[in-house]
């Protein structure tokens, strides 16, 4: 059943401009980001370049990438919740045979599914210069997971927010204020290592250097997997009132 | 009979506040309960409970014999809801939306198709099928909120206010088509407009201030009294001592609200009082039903 809603929703959110209009702006910006990595990479002199083209790759355009999955994220995640506590539309689901579990994990796979087709775009690309260059594949897959981890993480956080808040306004803000925050935390040296370990930065940073390790994974899924489970208590306490 | 909806105690707080006092409701198939009161009387939270949206402080709610609470996948396969705003994606066509919504409560290809084309017909949207939900005026988006409530053929439909900001017209398709459903569902609506009740609903409960002050019939308006006109100015022993008159009560300087004596029709009533000599001026059935019992009901819920 969650699968049937996760098609629903997402059929309805392909068939807004937002959807389109935020992938096409992805494509363009990760575009031009990929044709400049390698206008700079090939005009490099050799002894220059200590790393090769597919870090290079790696961690520009999916550095971008990350950058834009952060901003677009919480805009999708505020139409989620908070938009159809608003104008109504919620009613229809929670008056269906669908248990809140379920309708979270709908909404949920339908965002992250959308995210995921931003996340390919930087694959995609890297992929066309196959037919010209050797790139290392395994690295590219690598920091391709750390984009769909990164997505889904932060669409639990989003829809945390927007489950919040019946102001998709206040919803959007909240969200871009943690993600922001999360983004921070390990910028200064004085904190303790457990406030570095909530930063995402660095456990993108060993999946954008071909690094996969269990812990950096395990960290997505349990952030993603703490902002989901206080969604579903919000929504079960909004049904008690 | 199966009661399709029974509550049980039924109750809501919001912070402290008894928005709902308990309540007992018992609908069978064919009924069609108005909820009447004032805006703010608690119709819709009632409602909200009935089909789901929010538990209920205390009480039980049972659908078709499950327990709303205990078993609410059963429970919920059996309601129909439109919400007081109809809940629809106005970025979608009216097809899409419906398809959607019958995939939301279980329904599998085949049956959606043939159920949509059954609701469209029903709800008189064939020609709009292809249409955004967006570019349609407010009494069709009414109807596709309808038309999503019944898609899969619920044995109980909740509607709140669903005459809401319909043109006359529409609103009399609207009561036929409720009419008509409820041959085969129990209905349960809300509104603060006496005539709608009046026009399409058998029972009524009339809240005030979350109470119910009155759960019952809605009286046949054949059952009720006459009102009277008459030029002269007779008292009111003098009307009564006629045989076809039982009670007489002056409301006006000239005007009369009568009840016949049993057995009598109303045109014996009028050849006695032609015969007395008086000179009548009018003789019209007095739908005092609803009204005076709303009336009635809310004032003793003041007190």
């Amino acid at each position: 059943m969650s699968l049937s809603l996760a098609w629903i929703e997402w059929r309805r959110l392909m068939r807004t401009p937002l959807a389109w209009g935020s992938l096409a702006i992805c494509l363009c910006l990760l575009s031009w980001q990929f044709l400049g990595t390698l206008e700079s990479f090939s005009g490099m002199q050799t002894t220059h370049r200590a790393l090769g083209l597919s870090h290079h790759l790696s961690l520009q355009i999916y550095g971008l990438a990350a950058v834009l999955i952060l901003l677009i994220t919480p805009i999708l995640t505020t139409r989620v919740f908070s938009e159809s506590f608003r104008n109504g539309s919620y009613a229809l689901l929670s008056s269906a045979p669908l248990s809140n579990l379920t309708i979270l994990a709908g909404k949920f796979l339908a965002v992250v599914s959308f995210l995921c087709l931003i996340a390919l775009i930087p694959l995609l690309l890297c992929l066309s210069l196959f037919t010209g260059t050797q790139l290392d594949l395994g690295l590219l897959l690598a920091a391709t997971l750390g984009l769909l981890l990164l997505s889904g993480c932060f669409t639990g956080i989003g829809l945390y927010f927007s489950a919040l808040s019946e102001n998709p306004g206040i919803a959007a803000a909240a969200s871009y204020g943690v993600l922001m925050l999360f983004s921070l935390l390990d910028q200064h040296t004085q904190t303790s290592s457990f406030i570095h370990w909530l930063a995402w930065p660095s456990h993108y940073l060993d999946l954008q250097l071909g690094l996969v390790r269990l812990s950096d994974i395990a960290y997505f899924m349990l952030l993603a997997l703490f902002f989901l489970g206080l969604a579903l208590h919000r929504l079960d306490r909004r049904r008690r009132g | 009979m199966l009661n399709l909806l029974t509550t049980n105690q039924l109750s809501r707080r919001f912070h402290q506040v008894e928005v709902v006092h308990p309540l007992d409701l018992a609908l069978c198939r064919g009924d069609i309960l108005g909820l009447l009161g004032p805006n703010g009387a608690g119709k819709s939270t009632i409602l909200r409970m009935i089909c789901g949206d929010l538990s209920p402080s205390s009480g039980s709610v049972e659908i078709c014999g499950f327990d709303l609470l205990q078993q609410p996948r059963q429970a919920k396969r059996n309601i129909g809801y439109l919400p007081e705003r109809p809940p629809l994606h106005p970025d979608q066509t009216v097809d899409e939306f419906l398809t959607d919504s019958g995939y939301l409560h279980g329904l599998n290809r085949s049956q959606i198709n043939r159920a949509k084309t059954a609701v469209k017909k029903q709800c008189g949207l064939e020609q709009n099928g292809r249409r955004l939900i967006r570019k349609l005026s407010k009494g069709y988006q009414q109807r596709v909120g309808l038309a999503q409530a019944i898609i899969h053929d619920p044995r109980l439909l909740i509607l709140d206010e669903p005459t809401d900001g319909l043109d006359p017209s529409q609103i009399r398709q609207l009561r036929e088509l409720i009419k008509e459903l409820a041959t085969d569902k129990a209905v349960i609506l809300s509104s603060h407009i006496l005539s709608e009740i009046q026009a399409t609903c058998n029972r009524v409960a009339i809240l005030q201030q979350g109470k119910s002050v009155y759960n019952g019939d809605i009286t046949p308006a054949e059952q009720t009294g006459y009102r009277l006109g008459l030029e002269q100015n007779p008292l009111e022993s003098e009307i009564t001592a006629l045989p076809a008159i039982a009670s007489a009560e002056q409301l006006h300087t000239d005007y009369f609200m009568i009840t016949l004596e049993q057995g009598y029709r109303p045109s014996e009533c009028l050849q006695q009082l032609l015969a007395r000599g008086w000179q009548v001026s009018e003789l019209s059935p007095a739908s005092r039903s609803l009204e005076q019992l709303f009336l009635q009901a809310t004032s003793g819920g003041l007190q």
